[in-house]
């Protein structure tokens, strides 16, 4: 019951604000999206205090949402994000309307500031944390794959906020890549749905009691499709093609979500199918999921270095920790120090990708260009924003006190010495590149700030929930790792 | 032998091959809308011929079914169409002989391929897999092969009927709430991209979305640094 309010509740508040229409005052809107992402997170901490009945929806005797270890790690983590980018979105709201006012107010303005209105924005976002709960919450594949679809469709106007041709230009190709590759997921589960000749229906539980039972050859064909349609949305790498372009056409905190959240969602997909696939098909699902995963880090590490855009450079950042991902769950699906590692990097990889994205957000709004090569002198001209970069971006690439550190160190011991080198070699690769751009940003001297400081200040005043998101983060990597050396698995 | 589920499946192959060969916009609407009704009309004829009778919930799935995709769906692409004011798809990137004939290909290959089904399940015709894999091929062809947006949607839709049409002969069950939803998300996303349509029509004076190639990793201003 709880789980079906945590999806209704959103949608509720996303309803008030269409009602109250174009003419209402914004802040109302904004509150409603504040109002509906603590009532999502109560909900949500609620889950893990209350019993069994309350967390599981059965209608007909089929179960439709159920929790377990991992979906209600991730639910509760997609609730916190959320809550923090609605926090942040108050003040980053206001931001852009003042800025929006500065460039109008130049002479030679031209009319490339034009934004998307407020009442459609913010009933999207909230539609988006519905359908990623029920996402998350679905314990029927059928009924995953129609949220997963919804998340589509509901943040495709999101990355539109920028009302550019650029921007269209991201949002279609999201559409059309992401829609086509999760067509290709629900043939998958219709395979699956084959596979079980006894016609249970697709509820996960029943699956995993029978998967002994499943045909080996429709499994097969039905892990290929899911792999390459929720990979698609999840960004492994021969799929990728629309992330780095969504991630970077959209505002700062709706890339933040897509990369912390949504990425999260249709990996919980792609775990899913591995957990009912027959005893016989665990080194094919693993073969895959490791090809994939280094194919990704291998892409990542190709585009990053010397990459001019430096949110294209947080995308395929994402890229790289989405095949981490892979890798971490296709040598750990049956083992639950692995199973765990996987969680904690999923964690981590969406605490820091926030903080970068949020951040990332604010440089644009006080430079107004993505290029690498005209940001400059960041240590003196947005000090925060500048400090708050390095120390995520090192993060990121996995400097100890990091969660990451830990488990890409799991993941190098458990992969053998060519394996675990070539994945440390990527890793560096991969962190000097991004580590090259962000000093280049951060150091030299800015002319851009000669006579007009507004928009630098309107970014150093948004530096609070980054700021204290980074700071859970490294606290979440020292609990990692004082964990880990309470329960001795370091060698 | 129960003729008229051949019938409604080899007219819904029929149609798929004709919006490889079709030039004119309207015409491939049509075609689309076409086999939203075919499609809807399915489980009704399967459910005639396995004597099952008709329950509500089957009828009213298949009233859904062709309302939404054999009525609200075209109606959408139509306005979309006025309103970026296409009629032609003129200069495809494969022409229309050459498409006819690669579509002659995919029917066969679908039909080779689903060939090593046979026994492993029991679908209500043999027909099934084949047409429906043919269609998802055909749809994915005209995504990649054609240069406008909104071809690329009827495209897409092809695609989606292909798969629908799998999961209805092979008479999968899972529940109303799945099939609306499904069909809510295909609406949405039709509805979503007639909007982004207008949008790139407007903002780019084309939609030609082979021409929407501007966000790159190493864009052609940035070699001189």
């Amino acid at each position: 019951m709880i789980l079906l309010l945590a999806v209704i509740l959103p949608v509720l508040a996303a309803l008030a604000i269409v009602i109250g229409g174009r003419k209402a005052p914004p802040a109302r809107g904004r509150n409603w999206l504040l109002a509906g992402a603590v009532c999502h997170l109560l909900l949500c901490l609620m889950t893990l205090r209350l019993g069994k009945s309350w967390t599981i929806l059965t209608i007909h005797d089929q179960e439709w949402l159920a929790l377990d270890r991992f979906s209600s790690t991730i639910l509760l983590l997609t609730s916190a994000l959320f809550l923090w980018v609605a926090i942040h979105c108050r003040f980053w709201l206001k931001a852009e309307k003042q800025l929006l006012e500065i460039n109008q107010a130049e002479p030679g303005a031209s009319a490339h500031g034009r934004l998307l209105p407020e009442w459609i924005f913010l009933p999207c976002l909230l539609a988006f944390l519905a359908a990623m709960t029920l996402a998350i919450c679905a314990s029927n594949l059928g009924l995953m794959w129609v949220a997963i679809e919804a998340t589509t469709l509901v943040s495709a106007p999101l990355i539109c906020f920028h009302r550019s041709a650029a921007a269209l230009e991201a949002m279609w190709k999201y559409l059309l890549i992401c829609s086509v590759g999760i067509g290709l997921a629900l043939l998958g589960t219709f395979f699956v749905a084959l596979a079980d000749e006894s016609h249970f229906g697709l509820n996960l539980a029943i699956l995993a009691g029978r998967a002994e039972a499943l045909d080996a050859r429709w499994c097969k064909a039905a892990f290929i499709l899911i792999l390459a349609g929720y990979g698609t949305k999840m960004g492994l790498a021969p799929f990728h093609t629309w992330l780095p372009d969504a991630h970077s056409e959209a505002p700062g905190p709706v890339s933040a979500l897509l990369s912390a959240a949504l990425l999260n969602c249709s990996f919980l997909g792609i775990l899913r199918f591995t957990q009912f696939m027959p005893e016989s098909l665990h080194d094919f699902c693993k073969t895959l999921l490791l090809a994939l995963g280094f194919l990704s880090l291998a892409t990542a590490a190709f585009f990053i270095i010397r990459q001019h855009d430096f949110k294209r450079m947080l995308a395929y950042s994402s890229v790289e920790h989405m095949g981490l991902l892979a890798l971490l769950w296709g040598c750990g699906m049956r083992d639950l120090t692995m199973q765990t590692a996987t969680l904690w990097h999923l964690i981590g990889h969406s605490l820091l990708k926030m903080v970068l994205f949020l951040v990332a957000g604010n440089i644009l709004l006080a430079y107004g260009t993505r290029s690498v090569t005209a940001v400059k002198g960041m240590f003196s001209s947005t000090t925060r924003n500048a400090f708050l970069f390095i120390a995520a971006v090192l993060l990121v690439c996995g400097t100890p006190p990091s969660p990451l550190f830990v488990t890409e160190l799991l993941l190098v011991c458990q992969l053998g010495p060519w394996g675990g080198g070539a994945v440390l070699l990527l890793l560096f690769l991969v962190c000097a590149g991004m580590l090259s751009t962000v000093l280049k940003m951060c150091m030299g001297t800015s002319t851009r700030f000669a006579n007009e400081t507004r928009p630098a200040r309107l970014a150093e005043e948004l530096f609070a929930v980054p700021a204290v998101v980074l700071m859970l983060a490294i606290l979440f990597g020292g609990a990692v790792c004082f964990w880990l050396t309470r329960m001795n698995v370091w060698w | 032998m129960n003729g008229l589920i051949e019938i409604l499946l080899l007219l819904f192959l029929l149609s798929s091959f004709l919006l490889t060969c079709s030039s004119r916009m309207l015409h491939c609407i049509r075609l689309v809308a076409a086999q939203g009704l075919l499609l809807g009309l399915l489980p009704l004829a399967v459910a005639r011929f396995e004597h099952k009778g008709f329950s509500t919930g089957i009828v009213l799935l298949a009233l859904i079914n062709i309302v939404v995709k054999g009525g609200i769906l075209p109606y959408l692409l139509r306005r979309s169409m006025q309103k970026a004011d296409v009629r032609r798809e003129l200069e495809p990137l494969l022409g229309y002989g050459a498409s006819s004939l690669l579509a002659l290909v995919m029917i066969g290959a679908s039909f080779w391929f689903s060939r090593q089904f046979d026994g492993a399940i029991n679908p209500v015709s043999r027909l099934v897999a084949p047409v429906a894999f043919s269609s998802i091929l055909i749809g994915l062809f005209l995504i990649i092969a054609r240069r406008k947006a909104l071809t690329q949607v009827l495209g897409f839709l092809t695609f989606e009927n292909g798969i629908a049409l799998f999961g209805a002969g092979m008479m999968l069950e899972h529940g109303a709430i799945i099939e609306l939803g499904i069909l809510l998300d295909v609406f949405v996303l039709v509805f979503v991209m007639g909007i982004a349509v207008f949008q790139i029509s407007r903002e780019f004076q084309h939609i030609d979305a082979d021409r929407l190639n501007s966000l790159r990793d190493y864009p052609k201003e940035n070699t001189a640094e």
